[in-house]
Protein backbone atom coordinates (compact mmCIF):
# COMPACT_ATOMS: atom_id res chain seq x y z
CA UNK A 1 0.00 0.00 0.00
CA UNK A 2 2.43 2.25 1.23
CA UNK A 3 4.61 1.74 -1.54
CA UNK A 4 2.08 2.00 -4.40
CA UNK A 5 1.85 5.24 -3.69
CA UNK A 6 5.12 6.28 -3.51
CA UNK A 7 5.30 7.76 -7.02
CA UNK A 8 2.84 10.01 -5.92
CA UNK A 9 4.51 11.11 -3.06
CA UNK A 10 7.86 11.82 -4.75
CA UNK A 11 5.79 14.07 -7.45
CA UNK A 12 4.15 15.83 -4.69
CA UNK A 13 7.23 18.59 -3.60
CA UNK A 14 7.63 19.68 -7.64
CA UNK A 15 4.36 20.32 -8.09
CA UNK A 16 3.34 22.30 -5.31
CA UNK A 17 6.54 24.01 -6.93
CA UNK A 18 4.90 24.48 -9.65
CA UNK A 19 1.18 25.03 -9.12
CA UNK A 20 2.04 27.76 -6.83
CA UNK A 21 4.80 28.93 -9.12
CA UNK A 22 2.96 28.66 -12.63
CA UNK A 23 -0.41 27.34 -12.65
CA UNK A 24 -1.54 29.79 -10.08
CA UNK A 25 0.11 32.90 -11.61
CA UNK A 26 -0.87 32.02 -14.95
CA UNK A 27 -4.90 31.57 -13.68
CA UNK A 28 -4.37 35.00 -12.20
CA UNK A 29 -3.17 36.64 -15.17
CA UNK A 30 -6.08 35.08 -17.17
CA UNK A 31 -8.24 36.72 -15.10
CA UNK A 32 -6.76 40.31 -14.62
CA UNK A 33 -6.69 39.75 -18.56
CA UNK A 34 -10.21 40.59 -18.47
CA UNK A 35 -9.96 43.60 -15.89
CA UNK A 36 -9.83 47.16 -16.58
CA UNK A 37 -6.64 47.99 -14.05
CA UNK A 38 -4.79 50.74 -13.75
CA UNK A 39 -2.17 50.26 -10.73
CA UNK A 40 -1.88 54.11 -10.65
CA UNK A 41 -5.22 54.90 -10.05
CA UNK A 42 -6.42 51.87 -7.92
CA UNK A 43 -4.76 49.45 -5.50
CA UNK A 44 -7.33 46.71 -6.08
CA UNK A 45 -8.70 45.48 -9.37
CA UNK A 46 -11.41 47.25 -11.02
CA UNK A 47 -14.24 45.80 -12.71
CA UNK A 48 -14.69 43.27 -15.48
CA UNK A 49 -14.38 44.63 -18.96
CA UNK A 50 -14.81 41.34 -21.37
CA UNK A 51 -12.76 41.58 -24.27
CA UNK A 52 -11.77 44.94 -24.05
CA UNK A 53 -8.28 45.05 -23.39
CA UNK A 54 -7.71 42.27 -26.43
CA UNK A 55 -9.95 44.60 -28.76
CA UNK A 56 -8.13 47.72 -27.95
CA UNK A 57 -4.51 45.95 -28.86
CA UNK A 58 -5.82 44.96 -32.07
CA UNK A 59 -6.08 48.88 -33.07
CA UNK A 60 -2.99 50.53 -30.91
CA UNK A 61 -0.51 51.18 -32.67
CA UNK A 62 2.23 50.88 -29.97
CA UNK A 63 1.27 47.21 -29.80
CA UNK A 64 1.12 46.81 -33.79
CA UNK A 65 4.59 48.26 -34.06
CA UNK A 66 5.93 45.85 -31.39
CA UNK A 67 4.26 43.08 -33.11
CA UNK A 68 6.40 43.97 -36.34
CA UNK A 69 9.76 44.80 -34.64
CA UNK A 70 9.51 41.49 -32.89
CA UNK A 71 8.59 39.70 -36.09
CA UNK A 72 11.28 41.30 -37.99
CA UNK A 73 14.17 40.32 -35.02
CA UNK A 74 12.69 36.46 -35.08
CA UNK A 75 12.72 35.89 -38.72
CA UNK A 76 16.59 37.52 -38.98
CA UNK A 77 18.29 36.07 -35.75
CA UNK A 78 16.51 32.70 -36.60
CA UNK A 79 17.93 32.23 -39.94
CA UNK A 80 21.47 33.65 -39.10
CA UNK A 81 21.70 31.74 -36.24
CA UNK A 82 20.09 28.40 -37.95
CA UNK A 83 22.91 28.77 -41.05
CA UNK A 84 25.55 29.74 -39.29
CA UNK A 85 25.03 27.51 -36.53
CA UNK A 86 25.06 24.46 -39.30
CA UNK A 87 28.28 25.61 -41.16
CA UNK A 88 30.63 25.75 -37.90
CA UNK A 89 29.27 22.56 -36.56
CA UNK A 90 30.12 21.27 -40.02
CA UNK A 91 33.48 22.90 -39.46
CA UNK A 92 34.00 21.63 -36.06
CA UNK A 93 32.86 17.90 -36.46
CA UNK A 94 36.26 16.89 -37.48
CA UNK A 95 38.52 16.01 -34.60
CA UNK A 96 42.24 17.82 -33.29
CA UNK A 97 43.47 20.17 -30.87
CA UNK A 98 42.18 23.62 -32.61
CA UNK A 99 38.87 21.82 -32.89
CA UNK A 100 38.53 21.21 -29.21
CA UNK A 101 39.74 24.07 -28.32
CA UNK A 102 37.13 26.14 -30.34
CA UNK A 103 34.79 24.31 -28.79
CA UNK A 104 35.62 24.94 -25.25
CA UNK A 105 35.68 28.55 -26.45
CA UNK A 106 32.31 28.15 -27.68
CA UNK A 107 30.67 27.62 -24.31
CA UNK A 108 31.49 31.45 -22.81
CA UNK A 109 29.02 33.30 -24.79
CA UNK A 110 26.03 31.05 -23.89
CA UNK A 111 26.86 31.07 -20.11
CA UNK A 112 27.37 34.89 -20.15
CA UNK A 113 24.78 36.79 -18.49
CA UNK A 114 22.45 38.42 -21.80
CA UNK A 115 22.02 41.41 -19.80
CA UNK A 116 25.65 41.79 -19.33
CA UNK A 117 26.30 40.89 -23.30
CA UNK A 118 23.70 43.96 -24.38
CA UNK A 119 25.81 46.17 -21.73
CA UNK A 120 28.76 44.71 -23.21
CA UNK A 121 27.71 45.53 -26.97
CA UNK A 122 26.45 48.63 -25.87
CA UNK A 123 29.86 49.31 -25.41
CA UNK A 124 31.90 48.41 -28.60
CA UNK A 125 29.34 49.54 -30.82
CA UNK A 126 29.84 53.28 -29.36
CA UNK A 127 30.67 55.50 -31.89
CA UNK A 128 32.87 57.72 -30.06
CA UNK A 129 35.38 55.67 -28.35
CA UNK A 130 33.41 51.68 -28.99
CA UNK A 131 36.38 49.58 -30.56
CA UNK A 132 33.92 47.88 -32.85
CA UNK A 133 32.54 50.82 -34.23
CA UNK A 134 36.01 52.70 -34.60
CA UNK A 135 37.29 48.81 -35.95
CA UNK A 136 34.67 49.15 -38.60
CA UNK A 137 35.68 52.65 -39.36
CA UNK A 138 38.98 52.45 -39.46
CA UNK A 139 38.98 49.64 -42.12
CA UNK A 140 35.65 50.78 -43.84
CA UNK A 141 36.35 54.50 -43.94
CA UNK A 142 32.39 54.89 -45.12
CA UNK A 143 31.44 53.24 -41.64
CA UNK A 144 33.37 55.91 -40.17
CA UNK A 145 31.48 57.44 -36.86
CA UNK A 146 27.94 55.66 -38.10
CA UNK A 147 25.73 56.08 -34.93
CA UNK A 148 25.39 52.70 -34.92
CA UNK A 149 22.58 52.54 -31.86
CA UNK A 150 20.76 55.82 -32.88
CA UNK A 151 19.71 54.75 -36.04
CA UNK A 152 16.57 52.48 -35.81
CA UNK A 153 17.97 49.67 -38.79
CA UNK A 154 21.35 49.84 -37.18
CA UNK A 155 20.10 49.26 -33.79
CA UNK A 156 18.19 46.50 -35.24
CA UNK A 157 21.26 44.92 -36.96
CA UNK A 158 23.01 45.09 -33.83
CA UNK A 159 20.34 43.79 -31.68
CA UNK A 160 20.15 40.84 -33.88
CA UNK A 161 23.72 40.58 -34.00
CA UNK A 162 23.52 40.32 -29.91
CA UNK A 163 21.33 37.81 -30.49
CA UNK A 164 23.38 35.82 -33.20
CA UNK A 165 26.56 35.63 -30.86
CA UNK A 166 24.87 34.68 -27.73
CA UNK A 167 23.06 31.70 -29.26
CA UNK A 168 25.19 30.65 -32.26
CA UNK A 169 27.44 28.39 -30.16
CA UNK A 170 24.14 26.49 -28.45
CA UNK A 171 23.01 25.69 -31.60
CA UNK A 172 26.07 24.69 -33.23
CA UNK A 173 26.46 22.05 -30.17
CA UNK A 174 22.66 20.94 -31.29
CA UNK A 175 23.92 20.52 -34.63
CA UNK A 176 27.10 18.57 -34.08
CA UNK A 177 24.40 16.48 -31.75
CA UNK A 178 22.66 15.84 -34.91
CA UNK A 179 25.91 15.00 -37.10
CA UNK A 180 27.28 12.56 -34.56
CA UNK A 181 24.11 10.73 -34.90
CA UNK A 182 23.78 10.16 -38.41
CA UNK A 183 25.27 7.04 -39.89
CA UNK A 184 28.87 8.07 -42.03
CA UNK A 185 28.64 5.00 -44.84
CA UNK A 186 26.79 7.37 -47.49
CA UNK A 187 28.75 9.73 -47.37
CA UNK A 188 32.29 7.95 -47.14
CA UNK A 189 30.63 6.01 -50.52
CA UNK A 190 29.74 9.69 -52.04
CA UNK A 191 33.71 10.44 -51.31
CA UNK A 192 35.48 7.64 -52.51
CA UNK A 193 32.77 8.35 -55.76
CA UNK A 194 34.92 11.53 -56.01
CA UNK A 195 31.36 13.56 -54.42
CA UNK A 196 32.29 17.04 -53.81
CA UNK A 197 32.24 18.39 -50.75
CA UNK A 198 29.59 20.92 -51.64
CA UNK A 199 27.54 17.82 -53.07
CA UNK A 200 27.73 15.74 -49.89
CA UNK A 201 26.63 18.99 -47.24
CA UNK A 202 24.17 19.70 -49.52
CA UNK A 203 22.87 16.13 -51.26
CA UNK A 204 23.64 13.74 -48.28
CA UNK A 205 24.14 15.62 -45.17
CA UNK A 206 21.82 18.24 -44.92
CA UNK A 207 18.62 16.21 -45.79
CA UNK A 208 19.68 13.72 -42.75
CA UNK A 209 19.54 16.87 -40.54
CA UNK A 210 16.07 18.31 -41.64
CA UNK A 211 14.67 17.13 -38.12
CA UNK A 212 17.67 18.86 -36.10
CA UNK A 213 16.63 21.85 -38.40
CA UNK A 214 13.11 21.85 -37.69
CA UNK A 215 13.59 21.34 -33.56
CA UNK A 216 16.72 24.31 -33.83
CA UNK A 217 14.41 26.90 -35.77
CA UNK A 218 11.35 26.41 -33.66
CA UNK A 219 13.11 26.38 -30.07
CA UNK A 220 15.41 29.47 -31.45
CA UNK A 221 11.85 31.42 -32.20
CA UNK A 222 10.87 30.59 -29.29
CA UNK A 223 13.90 32.23 -26.96
CA UNK A 224 13.51 34.70 -29.66
CA UNK A 225 9.99 35.72 -28.56
CA UNK A 226 11.09 35.56 -25.13
CA UNK A 227 14.01 37.76 -25.66
CA UNK A 228 14.03 40.63 -23.26
CA UNK A 229 17.30 41.59 -21.23
CA UNK A 230 19.32 42.57 -24.06
CA UNK A 231 16.52 45.35 -25.34
CA UNK A 232 16.84 47.15 -21.84
CA UNK A 233 20.57 46.87 -21.79
CA UNK A 234 21.28 47.48 -24.94
CA UNK A 235 18.82 49.80 -26.44
CA UNK A 236 16.22 50.39 -24.69
CA UNK A 237 13.44 50.07 -27.08
CA UNK A 238 15.16 52.79 -29.21
CA UNK A 239 15.68 54.66 -31.05
CA UNK A 240 11.93 55.49 -30.62
CA UNK A 241 10.60 52.27 -30.73
CA UNK A 242 12.39 50.52 -33.05
CA UNK A 243 13.72 47.91 -31.09
CA UNK A 244 10.39 47.69 -28.77
CA UNK A 245 10.00 43.84 -29.02
CA UNK A 246 6.45 42.67 -27.47
CA UNK A 247 8.25 40.99 -24.33
CA UNK A 248 9.55 44.64 -24.20
CA UNK A 249 6.51 46.50 -24.61
CA UNK A 250 4.35 44.19 -22.46
CA UNK A 251 7.26 45.09 -19.57
CA UNK A 252 6.36 48.97 -20.07
CA UNK A 253 2.91 48.40 -20.39
CA UNK A 254 3.23 47.14 -16.69
CA UNK A 255 5.66 48.66 -15.29
CA UNK A 256 5.60 52.21 -16.52
CA UNK A 257 1.89 52.76 -17.23
CA UNK A 258 0.93 50.45 -14.66
CA UNK A 259 -2.22 48.95 -16.75
CA UNK A 260 -1.78 45.50 -15.70
CA UNK A 261 -5.56 44.74 -17.41
CA UNK A 262 -3.76 45.43 -20.40
CA UNK A 263 -0.38 44.34 -19.88
CA UNK A 264 -2.19 40.82 -19.06
CA UNK A 265 -3.83 40.66 -22.41
CA UNK A 266 -0.50 41.18 -24.21
CA UNK A 267 1.29 38.68 -22.39
CA UNK A 268 -1.48 36.07 -22.93
CA UNK A 269 -1.11 37.29 -26.78
CA UNK A 270 2.58 36.79 -26.46
CA UNK A 271 1.53 33.41 -24.32
CA UNK A 272 -0.92 32.22 -27.34
CA UNK A 273 1.76 33.01 -30.52
CA UNK A 274 4.31 30.78 -28.47
CA UNK A 275 1.54 28.21 -27.99
CA UNK A 276 0.77 28.19 -31.37
CA UNK A 277 4.53 27.60 -32.87
CA UNK A 278 4.99 24.93 -29.80
CA UNK A 279 1.75 22.98 -31.08
CA UNK A 280 2.24 23.39 -34.70
CA UNK A 281 6.46 21.95 -33.88
CA UNK A 282 4.94 19.04 -31.94
CA UNK A 283 2.58 17.70 -34.66
CA UNK A 284 5.81 18.53 -37.09
CA UNK A 285 7.81 16.45 -34.87
CA UNK A 286 5.12 13.78 -34.91
CA UNK A 287 4.60 13.76 -38.76
CA UNK A 288 8.58 13.66 -39.28
CA UNK A 289 8.61 10.48 -37.21
CA UNK A 290 6.07 8.83 -38.80
CA UNK A 291 7.52 9.27 -42.04
CA UNK A 292 11.04 8.41 -40.78
CA UNK A 293 9.08 4.73 -39.56
CA UNK A 294 6.87 4.41 -42.77
CA UNK B 1 49.29 21.68 -52.44
CA UNK B 2 45.23 22.10 -52.89
CA UNK B 3 45.29 19.94 -49.27
CA UNK B 4 47.71 22.01 -47.69
CA UNK B 5 45.56 25.35 -48.45
CA UNK B 6 42.74 23.66 -47.06
CA UNK B 7 44.24 22.75 -43.98
CA UNK B 8 45.59 26.36 -43.61
CA UNK B 9 42.07 27.81 -44.42
CA UNK B 10 40.41 25.75 -41.46
CA UNK B 11 42.75 26.37 -39.36
CA UNK B 12 42.57 30.19 -40.14
CA UNK B 13 39.08 29.89 -39.90
CA UNK B 14 39.35 28.25 -36.58
CA UNK B 15 41.05 31.22 -35.30
CA UNK B 16 38.58 33.91 -36.86
CA UNK B 17 35.70 32.30 -34.92
CA UNK B 18 37.21 31.48 -31.65
CA UNK B 19 38.42 35.77 -32.07
CA UNK B 20 34.52 36.76 -32.60
CA UNK B 21 33.67 34.63 -29.77
CA UNK B 22 36.18 35.79 -27.43
CA UNK B 23 36.82 39.00 -28.23
CA UNK B 24 33.64 41.30 -26.22
CA UNK B 25 34.41 39.26 -23.31
CA UNK B 26 38.35 39.36 -23.67
CA UNK B 27 37.64 43.53 -24.51
CA UNK B 28 35.20 43.47 -21.01
CA UNK B 29 38.04 42.30 -19.33
CA UNK B 30 40.47 44.44 -20.34
CA UNK B 31 38.24 47.26 -19.57
CA UNK B 32 37.38 46.15 -15.96
CA UNK B 33 41.44 46.86 -15.60
CA UNK B 34 41.49 50.27 -17.21
CA UNK B 35 41.59 53.56 -15.70
CA UNK B 36 39.03 55.94 -16.95
CA UNK B 37 40.84 57.39 -19.62
CA UNK B 38 42.14 54.26 -21.20
CA UNK B 39 38.62 53.09 -20.81
CA UNK B 40 37.53 55.67 -22.95
CA UNK B 41 40.30 55.61 -25.96
CA UNK B 42 41.13 52.31 -27.26
CA UNK B 43 44.45 51.73 -26.48
CA UNK B 44 45.48 48.36 -25.99
CA UNK B 45 48.76 49.27 -24.13
CA UNK B 46 47.69 50.60 -20.87
CA UNK B 47 48.38 51.26 -17.04
CA UNK B 48 46.64 47.99 -15.03
CA UNK B 49 44.50 48.89 -12.03
CA UNK B 50 42.73 47.24 -9.78
CA UNK B 51 40.61 50.62 -8.63
CA UNK B 52 37.80 49.90 -10.38
CA UNK B 53 36.50 47.07 -8.55
CA UNK B 54 37.65 49.25 -5.68
CA UNK B 55 35.21 51.48 -6.59
CA UNK B 56 32.32 49.33 -7.28
CA UNK B 57 32.37 47.50 -4.02
CA UNK B 58 32.50 51.25 -1.75
CA UNK B 59 29.78 53.23 -1.79
CA UNK B 60 27.55 54.22 -3.35
CA UNK B 61 27.67 51.16 -5.51
CA UNK B 62 27.93 48.40 -2.75
CA UNK B 63 28.32 45.99 -5.50
CA UNK B 64 29.37 43.44 -2.20
CA UNK B 65 25.56 43.55 -1.16
CA UNK B 66 24.58 42.78 -4.92
CA UNK B 67 26.77 39.93 -4.69
CA UNK B 68 25.33 38.79 -1.56
CA UNK B 69 22.02 38.87 -3.25
CA UNK B 70 22.74 36.68 -5.94
CA UNK B 71 24.90 34.01 -4.19
CA UNK B 72 21.75 33.76 -2.13
CA UNK B 73 18.93 33.95 -3.98
CA UNK B 74 20.76 31.51 -6.66
CA UNK B 75 22.21 29.17 -3.94
CA UNK B 76 18.73 28.88 -2.50
CA UNK B 77 16.94 28.41 -5.65
CA UNK B 78 18.94 25.32 -6.69
CA UNK B 79 18.59 23.98 -2.79
CA UNK B 80 15.03 23.94 -2.90
CA UNK B 81 14.40 22.90 -6.93
CA UNK B 82 17.11 20.72 -7.11
CA UNK B 83 16.00 17.92 -4.33
CA UNK B 84 12.43 18.14 -5.43
CA UNK B 85 12.91 18.13 -8.77
CA UNK B 86 15.30 14.81 -8.28
CA UNK B 87 12.14 13.13 -6.50
CA UNK B 88 10.14 14.14 -9.61
CA UNK B 89 12.33 13.11 -12.09
CA UNK B 90 12.60 9.65 -10.63
CA UNK B 91 8.99 9.04 -10.42
CA UNK B 92 8.38 9.93 -13.75
CA UNK B 93 11.21 7.83 -15.01
CA UNK B 94 10.83 4.82 -12.66
CA UNK B 95 6.44 4.39 -12.83
CA UNK B 96 3.44 4.46 -14.77
CA UNK B 97 1.98 6.66 -12.44
CA UNK B 98 -2.15 7.70 -14.18
CA UNK B 99 -1.62 10.71 -15.84
CA UNK B 100 2.03 10.51 -16.37
CA UNK B 101 1.88 11.89 -20.07
CA UNK B 102 -0.41 14.59 -19.17
CA UNK B 103 1.48 15.64 -15.84
CA UNK B 104 4.66 15.34 -18.24
CA UNK B 105 3.25 17.39 -20.59
CA UNK B 106 2.10 20.31 -18.41
CA UNK B 107 5.40 20.25 -16.78
CA UNK B 108 7.20 20.90 -20.05
CA UNK B 109 4.94 23.52 -21.57
CA UNK B 110 5.14 25.42 -18.53
CA UNK B 111 9.38 26.14 -20.08
CA UNK B 112 7.51 27.86 -23.28
CA UNK B 113 5.53 30.10 -21.13
CA UNK B 114 6.97 34.36 -21.50
CA UNK B 115 8.69 35.22 -18.17
CA UNK B 116 6.96 38.11 -18.58
CA UNK B 117 3.54 36.83 -18.01
CA UNK B 118 4.65 35.06 -14.66
CA UNK B 119 6.19 38.46 -13.51
CA UNK B 120 3.04 40.03 -13.56
CA UNK B 121 1.15 38.40 -11.08
CA UNK B 122 4.15 38.04 -8.99
CA UNK B 123 4.54 41.55 -8.68
CA UNK B 124 0.75 42.41 -7.76
CA UNK B 125 0.87 39.57 -5.51
CA UNK B 126 4.23 40.59 -3.67
CA UNK B 127 2.71 44.07 -3.71
CA UNK B 128 -0.29 43.36 -1.50
CA UNK B 129 1.80 41.19 0.58
CA UNK B 130 4.83 43.98 1.09
CA UNK B 131 7.28 41.15 -0.28
CA UNK B 132 8.37 43.43 -2.94
CA UNK B 133 12.19 44.32 -3.00
CA UNK B 134 13.08 40.90 -1.16
CA UNK B 135 14.94 38.22 -1.70
CA UNK B 136 12.38 35.73 -1.00
CA UNK B 137 10.32 37.01 -4.10
CA UNK B 138 12.97 36.65 -6.56
CA UNK B 139 13.40 33.21 -5.20
CA UNK B 140 10.13 32.29 -5.05
CA UNK B 141 9.64 33.51 -8.97
CA UNK B 142 13.06 31.94 -10.23
CA UNK B 143 11.55 28.48 -9.04
CA UNK B 144 8.78 28.65 -11.75
CA UNK B 145 11.63 28.62 -14.31
CA UNK B 146 13.97 26.40 -13.15
CA UNK B 147 12.08 23.72 -11.36
CA UNK B 148 10.52 22.53 -15.15
CA UNK B 149 14.05 22.56 -16.48
CA UNK B 150 15.68 20.57 -13.81
CA UNK B 151 12.89 17.72 -13.65
CA UNK B 152 13.56 17.79 -17.26
CA UNK B 153 17.01 17.59 -16.93
CA UNK B 154 17.52 14.92 -14.17
CA UNK B 155 15.25 12.40 -15.50
CA UNK B 156 17.18 11.96 -18.73
CA UNK B 157 20.12 11.40 -16.67
CA UNK B 158 18.21 8.73 -14.81
CA UNK B 159 16.38 7.08 -17.60
CA UNK B 160 20.29 6.64 -18.59
CA UNK B 161 21.16 4.40 -15.17
CA UNK B 162 20.23 1.15 -15.78
CA UNK B 163 17.53 -0.39 -13.59
CA UNK B 164 19.12 -3.91 -12.70
CA UNK B 165 20.91 -3.38 -9.49
CA UNK B 166 17.86 -1.05 -8.54
CA UNK B 167 15.71 -4.30 -9.03
CA UNK B 168 18.38 -6.60 -7.51
CA UNK B 169 18.21 -4.42 -4.36
CA UNK B 170 14.51 -4.97 -3.65
CA UNK B 171 14.60 -8.84 -4.50
CA UNK B 172 17.24 -8.19 -1.60
CA UNK B 173 14.05 -6.83 0.22
CA UNK B 174 15.34 -3.06 0.15
CA UNK B 175 12.58 -0.73 0.42
CA UNK B 176 12.17 1.40 -2.89
CA UNK B 177 13.44 5.27 -0.75
CA UNK B 178 16.44 2.97 0.30
CA UNK B 179 16.95 2.07 -2.91
CA UNK B 180 16.76 5.82 -4.27
CA UNK B 181 19.34 7.04 -1.33
CA UNK B 182 21.97 4.20 -1.49
CA UNK B 183 22.03 3.35 -5.09
CA UNK B 184 20.10 5.71 -7.49
CA UNK B 185 21.60 9.20 -6.10
CA UNK B 186 24.78 7.80 -5.74
CA UNK B 187 24.75 6.97 -9.69
CA UNK B 188 22.79 10.33 -10.54
CA UNK B 189 25.19 12.23 -8.63
CA UNK B 190 26.96 13.62 -11.37
CA UNK B 191 23.53 14.54 -13.49
CA UNK B 192 22.23 15.78 -10.29
CA UNK B 193 25.51 18.06 -9.66
CA UNK B 194 25.35 19.12 -13.45
CA UNK B 195 21.88 19.96 -13.43
CA UNK B 196 22.45 21.94 -9.64
CA UNK B 197 25.28 23.88 -12.25
CA UNK B 198 22.88 24.51 -15.06
CA UNK B 199 20.17 26.34 -12.48
CA UNK B 200 22.74 27.99 -10.30
CA UNK B 201 23.53 29.51 -14.11
CA UNK B 202 19.98 30.10 -14.85
CA UNK B 203 19.31 32.08 -11.64
CA UNK B 204 22.74 33.76 -11.49
CA UNK B 205 22.18 35.64 -15.20
CA UNK B 206 18.30 35.92 -14.74
CA UNK B 207 17.61 39.68 -15.46
CA UNK B 208 13.64 40.29 -15.65
CA UNK B 209 12.54 39.16 -12.55
CA UNK B 210 14.69 41.04 -10.68
CA UNK B 211 14.41 43.92 -12.69
CA UNK B 212 10.80 44.28 -11.69
CA UNK B 213 10.61 42.66 -8.24
CA UNK B 214 13.28 44.54 -7.05
CA UNK B 215 14.14 48.07 -6.02
CA UNK B 216 17.34 48.52 -3.74
CA UNK B 217 17.42 45.44 -0.96
CA UNK B 218 17.46 42.88 -2.95
CA UNK B 219 19.26 44.22 -6.20
CA UNK B 220 20.79 41.49 -8.18
CA UNK B 221 24.38 41.67 -10.02
CA UNK B 222 22.98 41.90 -13.75
CA UNK B 223 20.44 44.35 -12.74
CA UNK B 224 23.09 46.08 -11.25
CA UNK B 225 24.49 46.66 -14.23
CA UNK B 226 21.73 49.27 -15.33
CA UNK B 227 23.15 51.74 -12.19
CA UNK B 228 25.86 52.45 -13.46
CA UNK B 229 23.90 54.33 -16.10
CA UNK B 230 24.16 58.10 -14.39
CA UNK B 231 23.72 61.48 -15.79
CA UNK B 232 27.18 61.61 -15.96
CA UNK B 233 26.47 58.88 -18.63
CA UNK B 234 27.79 54.64 -18.76
CA UNK B 235 30.93 54.37 -16.39
CA UNK B 236 31.56 51.86 -18.94
CA UNK B 237 35.22 50.51 -16.46
CA UNK B 238 32.65 50.17 -13.48
CA UNK B 239 30.19 48.07 -15.74
CA UNK B 240 32.87 46.08 -16.91
CA UNK B 241 34.38 45.80 -13.44
CA UNK B 242 30.93 44.52 -12.34
CA UNK B 243 30.94 42.17 -15.89
CA UNK B 244 33.85 40.57 -14.05
CA UNK B 245 32.06 39.86 -11.17
CA UNK B 246 28.91 38.02 -12.85
CA UNK B 247 31.09 36.59 -15.48
CA UNK B 248 34.08 35.02 -13.81
CA UNK B 249 31.81 32.14 -11.37
CA UNK B 250 29.75 31.24 -14.20
CA UNK B 251 32.47 30.55 -16.71
CA UNK B 252 34.24 28.38 -14.16
CA UNK B 253 31.14 26.23 -13.58
CA UNK B 254 30.68 26.41 -17.04
CA UNK B 255 34.10 24.52 -18.10
CA UNK B 256 33.47 22.17 -15.21
CA UNK B 257 30.11 20.85 -16.95
CA UNK B 258 31.69 21.53 -20.38
CA UNK B 259 31.45 17.41 -21.23
CA UNK B 260 27.67 17.94 -20.23
CA UNK B 261 27.14 21.06 -21.73
CA UNK B 262 25.28 20.29 -25.06
CA UNK B 263 23.49 16.97 -23.39
CA UNK B 264 22.15 18.97 -20.74
CA UNK B 265 21.09 21.74 -22.82
CA UNK B 266 19.22 19.63 -25.50
CA UNK B 267 18.05 17.57 -22.96
CA UNK B 268 14.71 15.96 -24.73
CA UNK B 269 14.71 18.94 -27.25
CA UNK B 270 16.17 17.05 -30.04
CA UNK B 271 14.14 13.67 -28.94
Amino acid sequence: MKDRLLPYWLLIPAFIIVLATTIYPLAYSFITSFRAWDLTKSRRPEGFVGLDNYIYATSESQFLNSLWVTFIFVITSVILTVILAMALALLLRRKGPMHTFTRIILILPFAMSPALIGVSYRFMFNPEFGVIANGLGAVFPALQGVPWLADPQLAMGVLVLTDVWHWTPYMTFMCLGGLASIPRETEEAARIDGASNLRIIFGIILPQMRGVILVMAVLKTIFALKMFDQVVTLTGGGPGTSTETLAYFIFNVGFRWFDMGYASALAWILTAIMMFISIWYVRMLLSERKMATA
Amino acid sequence: MKRTLAYVGERALLVLISIVVLFPIAWMFLTAFKQPRDAYSLSLVFEPTLQNFVTVFSAPWNLGSMVMNSVIVATVTVAIAVPCAALAAYSFSRFRVKGRKFLFFLILSTQFIPAVVIVLPFFLMFRQLNMLDTRLALIIVNLAIVTPFVIWMIKGFIDAIPTDSEEAAMIDGASRLRVIKDIVLPMAAPGIMTSSIFCFILTWNEFLFALILSRRDAVTLPVGLVSFRTERGDLWELMSAAGVMITVPIFIMALFIQKHFTRGMTAGAVK
